[in-house]
């Protein structure tokens, strides 16, 4: 019973000498070892094709691991024990359309409370209150044709939230977005944050990465570094060897850094505006 | 000038015949040589919709176009005539997703396929596959795999020799870089740069990203539901009216530049329009 | 092109109040009863009956006529058809048809010329009746000058009425189909069918997985087809005419067009399978369903009317008084 009683408690999900090769294209994740704690928001950085979205399919037991283990909440995710888990991990995907399962948004977000065969009368509660929520309660009757690409993924998210599933995963869920629908999404994000969600987003995008608590940069499906987010962003080395980038207040002060250009507040100044963008 | 509209506005018919107008009264003119320009707009702004009539693939409800000499109308009438085709030749268009196109066994020959549609020889257009293949970046080792076993940017840059390969003057690209990690978006915008200045062709991108508009383009478009609101200067548009009635992005060297201007007193003046000009403009005035 | 049968037409009405189950009930075993039916007088009855069921239900006789207009060509045809070809009964009327260059030139003429001009009015069915009559005209009376050749347009009484019967049998079928598609929205006719198909549970048929199928072809019918046009769209930016070319570029051309089309349903497929297991649903468990339906007085007394004409077809045909 150490488990429950010493500091894993904290741990949401934990994952250990995780490992996954496709038959086609050989290794995709190999020997990834990180915990997410309850309530943390990690950012999993990767380039295209770093084994990113080969995790999150993992984390939800879509893909079953060659070799290592996930426990998620103190429960091994395995074959009988996938169908609890997915009740506690939700996942919102890349592609707006390719998950939108109901004909109109009341049954999409209903679709996940009649496979856990919640009662009608509940299912109708929880549908106003989590439509409200990501403020779609207005087009609970509307077909997915009439949304945008940013309404969809908000009614994605209601019909986890219904769920009442304690983790998030945000699979890319933005990339496919335009400005306005991206900057929604976070703003939700956010918010499930800060009323206790356990959130991981998934993405390359830098400027998504600057509000969570830690980052992990994934290569070639290993992990390249983990750490708390500030020191992760401001890891030129790192982030470039995996095909990501400097924000760009933080490019100038590395920039300035190295040529011994110093200048009174000018650093804390661009920090704060990097957490902007 | 090679692509010249007058008052073109389209219609979409919907279901309940009220239609939905997607382009409202846009007047613009595109030469066919030496442009390097940006279409902006937010989703269903009617973006797609403009450079689907440029290669003439879709035809105005309304208003009429001058596409490399041909005039295209609002009637099918007098449209009769023309010839859809060589247009096409000449005005290469790229969709979002490569998905769309590619469906040969091989890249080699899908890239092939576009130019024999037009007439071009076999073994003309091996030749001109193996050139595009080089200048989108990849090796010829890339020619004789398949087109579906590739990653995401691979084949975006597949497609994108599949309309080169055609050989058109004017090259325009529906948001080439949405999806792409930061590295695989420069590069692929380095390919449109070289395009544009080492063969002397116009090409217009559809984008999201403001980085890519302040940094690449010589002039940008902006639409909103369906008008044409702005055309010119990437430099003047991020004007405080400008982003505040459009409600647009802030390229990020404009957002740093005006931070450190009114924060620090920094001399930002002139064109700074990367990162590398900031930076050097940064040691000048810090040192 | 729009499809207008098996559009749901927002309004209300009884038939909107109704449960899907009892319409699509009623609907089989009213074509049952339709079938039966054997005598001009209770056929026109029964369209009598149902123009004013259609009334009393507020549903426009247009909206039916509209869901009737595709399938005009098929009701012409066997008309047509059954009229020549059945020789049975009594001739009810025989001519000699000329054929002469001046009735091949006219009814060419004639024919191209209502092609043509068609489009300008709006009574078509009308107008292509006129077009018939002259046809007729021709053949019978204008053409007789030097014909090269004569034969017999002949029609017998058999002919016509069953001619009359096909039509108006599927005229009563298709009004009776549409008035459930306009006054059921395609997921309440989905979660009826379930519920009327369930004794095919015995076969070992999951029909719940049937409705989920059904209910996701629903909801992928409209992004299919967008998907298809914009395939379309970057074929023909490459050159792609579809307009045109040879037998060998035409099957390039599909090629060009199913290839893509396939590979993006399949990953579309895979992703939305994906998206469907990670929140919980497993093929053939037992789910709770948002949708209810629940059975009204309405319900009763319309499946009551429902098999009362049955029945009374049922005695019609067998009883031996009439």
């Amino acid at each position: 019973m150490d488990t429950l009683l010493g500091d894993d408690i904290l741990d949401m999900i934990e994952i250990k000498n995780l490992g996954f090769s496709y038959q086609e294209d050989g290794v995709a994740l190999s020997d990834v070892s990180f915990n997410v704690e309850k309530g943390e928001w990690l950012t999993i950085l990767g380039h295209n094709g770093s084994g990113k979205s080969t995790l999150s399919k993992l984390l939800v037991g879509l893909l079953r691991p060659s070799s290592g283990t996930i426990t998620v909440d103190g429960q091994v995710l395995g074959e009988e024990s996938v169908y609890d888990i997915r009740k506690k991990i939700g996942i919102v995907f890349q592609n707006p359309d390719n998950q939108f399962v109901g004909v109109t948004v009341k049954d999409d977000i209903a679709f996940g409370l009649e496979n856990l065969q919640i009662p009608r009368d509940e299912m109708v509660k929880r549908i106003d209150e989590y439509a409200n929520r990501v403020d779609m309660a207005d087009f609970l009757e509307k077909e997915p044709q009439a949304l945008s690409g940013g309404q969809k993924q908000r009614v994605a998210i209601a019909g986890i939230l219904a769920m009442k599933t304690d983790v998030i995963i945000f699979d890319e869920a933005t990339s496919m977005l335009d400005p306005k629908g991206r900057k929604t999404i976070l703003k939700y994000i956010q918010k499930l944050n800060e009323e206790g969600v356990t959130v991981i987003t998934i993405t390359h995008d830098m400027r998504e990465s600057v509000l969570s608590d830690r980052i992990l940069v994934l290569k070639n499906g290993e992990v390249l570094k983990i750490g708390p987010t500030k020191d992760i962003l401001l890891d030129k080395e790192t982030l470039e060897s995996s095909n990501l980038e400097l924000l760009l207040p933080l490019e100038v002060m590395h920039t300035l850094e190295q040529k011994n250009i110093t200048h009174p507040k000018l650093k804390e100044f661009l920090w704060q505006l990097s957490l902007n963008t | 000038m090679a692509i010249k509209f007058e008052h073109v506005s389209f219609q979409y018919k919907s279901i309940d015949n009220k239609g939905y107008l997607a382009l409202d009264d846009v007047n613009v003119v595109i030469e066919n040589t030496g442009e390097f320009i940006t279409l902006i707009g937010e989703t269903g702004s009617g973006k797609s919709t403009l450079v689907q009539h440029m290669n003439a693939l879709l035809t105005p409800s309304k208003g009429s176009m001058n596409i490399l000499g041909v005039k295209i109308s609002s009637t099918a009438k007098e449209n009769k005539d023309v010839q859809f085709n060589p247009i096409r030749k000449q005005v290469g268009l790229v969709f979002q997703f490569p998905e769309y196109q590619l469906f040969e066994e091989t890249v080699e020959k899908d890239i092939m396929f576009g130019p024999k549609n037009f007439g071009v020889s076999e073994s003309e257009a091996k030749k001109r596959a193996r050139e595009a293949i080089n200048i989108v970046g990849l090796d010829d080792s890339y020619l004789s795999r398949s087109p579906f076993n590739l990653s995401g940017g691979e084949k975006k840059r597949v497609s994108i020799a599949g309309i080169l390969a055609m050989e058109p003057d004017i090259l325009i690209l529906d948001e080439p870089t949405s999806g792409l990690d930061p590295r695989g978006r420069d590069a692929l915008l380095e390919v449109f740069y070289q395009i544009h200045t080492s063969l002397n062709k116009t090409v217009l991108i559809i984008t999201h990203d403001m980085n890519t508009v302040y940094e690449y383009a010589k002039r940008v478009l902006v639409m909103r539901e369906g008008a044409l609101v702005y055309d010119g200067d990437p430099v003047k548009l991020f004007s405080r009216k400008n982003i505040d009635n459009w409600n647009l992005d802030v390229p990020d060297i404009i957002q740093l530049k005006d931070a450190l201007e009114s924060n620090f007193h920094l001399d930002m003046s002139g064109t700074i329009r990367n990162k590398k000009a900031l930076l050097k403009r940064l040691e000048e005035v810090l040192s | 092109m729009k499809v207008v049968i098996g559009r749901y037409v927002p309004g209300s009405g009884f038939f909107y109040s109704m449960d899907p189950r009892t319409k699509i009930i009623a609907l089989i075993l009213l074509m049952i009863a339709t079938f039966l039916i054997d005598s001009f007088a209770l056929m026109l009855g029964a369209i009598g009956l149902i123009v004013l069921l259609m009334m009393a239900g507020r549903i426009g006789i247009k909206r039916v006529y509209l869901g009737l207009r595709p399938l005009m060509f098929l009701l012409i045809f066997t008309f047509v058809f059954q009229i020549l070809f059945n020789r049975q009964g009594e001739i009810l009327l025989s001519r000699t048809v000329y054929y002469s260059f001046l009735s091949l030139a006219l009814a060419v003429g004639l024919v191209v010329f209502w092609f043509f001009t068609k489009k300008f009015t709006r009574f078509k069915l009308f107008y292509f009746v006129i077009m018939v009559a002259g046809l007729y005209a021709i053949f019978t009376e204008i053409g007789n000058v030097s014909p090269f050749a004569t034969g017999t347009l002949a029609i017998y009484e058999e002919g016509l009425s069953m001619a009359a019967f096909i039509m108006l049998r599927l005229i009563i079928i298709v009004t009776l189909s549409t008035i459930l598609t306009i006054t059921t929205k395609p997921t309440d006719l989905n979660l009826g069918l379930e519920h009327v198909l369930k004794p095919l549970k015995i076969f070992r048929i999951n029909t719940e997985d049937i409705a989920m199928i059904i209910s996701i072809s629903l909801r992928y019918i409209p992004t299919l087809l967008d998907e298809a046009n914009k395939i379309m769209l970057a074929q023909a930016s490459r050159g792609v005419d579809f307009k045109e070319g040879k037998l060998k570029d035409k099957v390039m051309q599909i090629v060009s067009l199913l290839v893509p089309m396939f590979i993006i349903s399949f990953k579309r497929s895979d992703e939305l399978a994906n998206a469907m297991e990670a929140r919980s649903f497993t093929p053939g468990a037992t789910r709770t369903r948002l949708h209810q339906l629940s059975w009204k007085r309405l319900d009763s007394v319309a499946i009551g009317i429902a098999f009362l004409a049955l029945s009374l077809s049922i005695v019609l045909r067998i009883s031996p008084w009439i």
